[in-house]
């Protein structure tokens, strides 16, 4: 699906050619293995790069000349896979041949450079204005899951599931980590991510190949990486509780399971994970649905999702706070039916088909292109969608009862409104 | 069916109206695999009140229940419409808004035989007491969901504030009160006025045959019988130009607060091309007073008056209209005061130039063209374009036409502080009392 080259040791650009789009997508992620309080570090690094550098010191002046590239979206973000931190660099640009007259790409490319290695400092370091607003902005991105109901539910559900392991940890890091940071520890982080991360930098569009390799490598002169930066497996989860209640001022409650499983990403038996979780809760013809939605009347949503990078299986319902222990036991209903194999030739059909329709569509546009390559690509097989298809196909009933009798139920979590509002 | 060619975009539509009266447009995108269509009735919540099909008296329905009719679509006496699109892989999904109720799938499978189905549970309601009395616990938690959602509750209460008799303000999906009253009956009546051909578009977009897929939707209508179409009568409000409530306040268990501050539209009766513009134009205005490259922004970001939250927008429907700025804030006064001065500024002396809207429409003219990519975007926004007598693909050309004046003149919709209104979520343990502040009216 990609042309890939390595550039440096380490570093390496994805080239795709393609008409579909009427925009270039460009994507630069950079990794090393997570680490909570440098994650704080890095989320405050990717906002201080995104407002300010040399060349454009100040917010209103970056945006101003993004807006005259005909509002060229450029952005920096930070996430996690699986025992990495990564921080992100996305840039979608309008492709010039739908514009009068302009040369808009190769500015691009020159304001790539221009954020990431012309840094607006200051003595040595960063600006203390700067970094000290952009430490706020991440503080409070970080408290406003608070006011989030689901999320909030979902990341306690984690914190007691998976404690200090990668399954929990933040992308954005903690508070105290941000409050912890000082100008210097900032500039040697991104010193550190310049010279050492692992470089994948994609591109995505109607562009001559060649001569974008060659702008790219000019524009991201990333040099060989050392090889010092090894990813360990991911640990065992070790959950503090089974059962934990919590109570806010509030109207639903928020049932939030948590589920192990010894299945990853990587493993063989993922595609049968994969099909196991859709018939229990992953589609609308899935069993959650069907029955605590749609029989029982118990909920707007009941779903599952499946976490394939650590193993992990969640289960989510908004309910009333009543139906608390029914629901529960309409949940383990469903697990147990699947244990037992009431699995019909149907619900098998079904998760097959929306499998490979979900993973078709994802491919119809660039940043899926993009992020599914990025996942894939590190399994050691080529990456294409017959061969998923082929392996969803194999998969059988007994198989998905197989997969039904190795989930664990870890961790239940309900959070809840004040009893008497009710 | 008739072509309409776009070739700055490079795109070709096609057309049919059949003989039941419902509008088929056709857009193939090469390179996509997947195909997306909606089938979508101009009808939403705000249409309560109206004479239904082949009566002749006025009724008001339930408030929710345009919201309620979407959800029961889906079931049949057969079971569920969602286990036949599972089937072939199709993700089928429905939304409704203040004016629209839209039936979509997308699939890269199957694209036909799945048009038939969205064509045909559309087509074939079946409500039955027991089936709508299922659906009220479901829509009940659907409700309880998004009171607990205070991004939801901000921009519901500013609309609360703005309107005093139009049906916009009432919330798409009721509460749990309204949706108590809907029965099969209502439903039927409101399935009955709304849901004919005449009043309903299919927008059917990516990979797909032209030719072949108007001959699916043709063959499939021809086998239907309908009621000779009937020109929907709706029963209309007068709605003052000025807010209903100018301030008012909802305290919830947050950490931050949240403001907006609504600007209420006087003018909402264009349509076509003259509504294309004016609302590019307003959009327009919008970018450079409180876009991320204006001075006001940048002020609100370094004083810390505002987050990542921070947005803006503006919604023009035939009837109302509203524009809306709002951000997280710690400090709700102060961020109301700077919005407020800025839309002062402005009123007194239009303090910008041609160098500002030459930027802000380089960046929308970028903005449709990467909305272009999206083939959800293009279905939606094109029936929603549509049913106001716009086109879509308009909007770049549009854009490039628009001149400093027509941005000043169209702002002025927005402009006086009789259109002006704020509301506020404030944290449960606060010590910022503020003067304006009063129990949010929704329990």
């Amino acid at each position: 699906m990609f042309n890939t080259l390595e550039v440096a040791k380490d570093v390496h650009i994805h080239t795709r050619v393609t008409d579909q789009f009427k925009t270039v997508n460009f994507s630069l992620k950079l990794r090393r293995p997570l680490k909570v309080e440098e994650a704080a570090e890095r989320t405050v690094l990717t906002n201080v790069l995104q407002h300010s550098n040399a060349q454009f010191p100040s917010t209103a002046s970056m945006r101003m000349y993004l807006d005259d590239l005909y509002g060229t979206v450029l952005y920096l973000d930070t996430s996690k896979k699986g025992n990495e931190h990564v921080v992100i660099l996305n840039v979608e640009t309008v492709n010039d041949q739908y514009l009068k007259n302009s040369d808009v790409l190769s500015k691009v490319l020159e304001l790539m450079h221009t954020v990431l290695f012309e840094p607006n400092f200051e003595n040595g370091t960063f600006k203390e204005n700067i970094v000290a607003r952009e430490k706020e902005m991440v503080k409070e991105r970080i408290q406003s899951i608070f006011d989030d109901k689901s999320r909030y539910a979902q990341n306690r559900l984690t914190k007691i599931l998976a404690p200090n392991h990668p399954a929990s940890i933040s992308a954005n890091g903690t508070i105290p980590d941000v409050e912890a940071i000082t100008l210097q520890s900032l500039t040697d982080t991104y010193q550190r991510m310049l010279a050492e991360d692992v470089v994948d930098i994609y591109v995505v569009g109607d562009i001559d190949e060649t001569k974008m390799v060659e702008e790219l490598k000019k524009a991201l002169p990333f040099g060989d990486r050392k090889s010092s930066l090894t990813i360990t497996e991911i640990p065992k989860i070790q959950p503090t509780d089974t059962y934990v209640k919590e109570k806010q001022d509030m109207k639903q409650g928020k049932l939030h399971i948590g589920f192990s499983t010894p299945v990853f990403f990587k493993d063989v038996d993922f595609p049968k994970m994969q099909i196991f979780n859709g018939i229990f809760g992953g589609y609308p013809h899935s069993k959650l649905f069907m029955n605590v939605r749609e029989k029982e009347s118990m909920a707007y949503y009941c779903s599952s999702s499946y976490s394939a990078q650590y193993g992990l299986v969640y289960v989510m319902s908004g309910i009333d706070v009543e139906n608390e222990k029914r629901t529960l036991q309409l949940i383990d209903e469903q697990l147990l039916a699947m244990q037992q194999g009431e699995i019909t030739d149907l619900e098998m059909t079904q998760t097959k088909a929306m499998l490979q329709n979900q993973l078709k569509e994802a491919l119809d546009s660039a940043r899926g292109q993009i992020e599914i390559y990025d996942q894939y690509k590190d399994l050691d097989e080529d990456f294409n969608v017959e061969a998923w298809q082929t392996k969803w196909q194999a998969v059988t009933k007994e198989d998905v009862v197989a997969m039904a009798k190795q989930l664990h139920k870890e961790t239940v979590y309900f959070l809840s409104g004040m009893e008497d509002e009710k | 069916m008739e072509t309409i060619r776009f070739d700055q975009l490079d795109e070709t539509l096609y057309y049919e109206k059949l003989e039941n009266g419902l509008e088929v447009y056709i857009l193939p995108k090469k390179g996509f695999s997947k195909t997306f269509v909606t089938f979508t009735t101009k009808y939403g919540s705000v249409d309560r009140s109206f004479i239904p099909l082949g009566e002749q008296q006025a009724i008001t329905v339930p408030d929710g229940i345009a919201h309620f009719l979407e959800h029961k679509m889906f079931e049949k006496e057969d079971g569920d419409v969602f286990q036949k699109f599972s089937e072939y892989g199709a993700s089928a999904n429905a939304f409704t808004s203040f004016a629209r109720t839209a039936y979509l799938f997308s699939a890269t499978n199957h694209v036909y035989e799945s048009t038939e189905t969205l064509l045909n549970f559309v087509q074939e309601p079946y409500f039955t007491e027991k089936t709508v009395n299922k659906e009220k616990g479901i829509i009940g938690q659907e409700i309880t969901m998004y009171d607990d959602q205070p991004d939801w509750r901000l921009y519901f209460g500013t609309i609360e504030n703005m309107f005093k008799e139009h049906p916009v303000k009432i919330d798409i999906a009721g509460t749990v009160e309204s949706i108590d009253q809907i029965t099969a009956e209502h439903l039927y009546t409101c399935y009955y006025t709304f849901y004919h051909p005449s009043n309903m578009l299919l927008f059917a977009i990516g990979a797909l045959e032209p030719e072949k897929m108007i001959e699916v939707i043709r063959e499939n209508q021809k086998k239907k019988e309908f009621a000779k179409p009937t020109p929907i009568k709706r029963i209309g409000v007068n709605e003052p130009s000025e807010v209903a409530i100018p301030e008012r306040s909802l305290r919830m268990d947050v950490l931050k607060s949240k403001v907006s501050v609504g600007l209420k539209a006087k003018e909402t009766s264009l349509s076509g091309r003259e509504m294309l513009k004016h609302e590019l134009a307003i959009s327009l205005a919008l970018d450079i007073l409180f876009g991320r490259s204006s001075d006001f922004y940048t002020k609100v970001y370094e004083e810390g008056l505002i987050d990542e939250s921070y947005s803006y927008d503006f919604s023009l429907e035939q009837g109302f209209g509203f524009a809306m700025i709002g951000s997280d804030t710690h400090q709700p006064d102060k961020l109301v005061q700077a919005i407020k001065d800025q839309l002062k500024k402005t009123e007194q002396n239009w303090p910008f130039g041609e160098e500002e809207l030459e930027r802000v429409k380089r960046r929308r003219i970028g903005f449709h063209l990467r909305a272009l990519n999206s083939i959800e975007y293009i279905a939606n926004q094109f029936t929603r374009y549509k049913f106001n007598d716009m086109n879509l693909f308009d909007s770049v050309a549009a854009i490039e036409e628009l001149t400093l004046a027509d941005v000043k003149q169209a702002f002025q919709s927005l402009q006086g502080e009789s259109q002006q209104t704020v509301f506020k979520i404030l944290p449960l343990k606060d010590s910022t009392k503020t003067d304006s502040e009063s129990e949010g009216s929704k329990a």
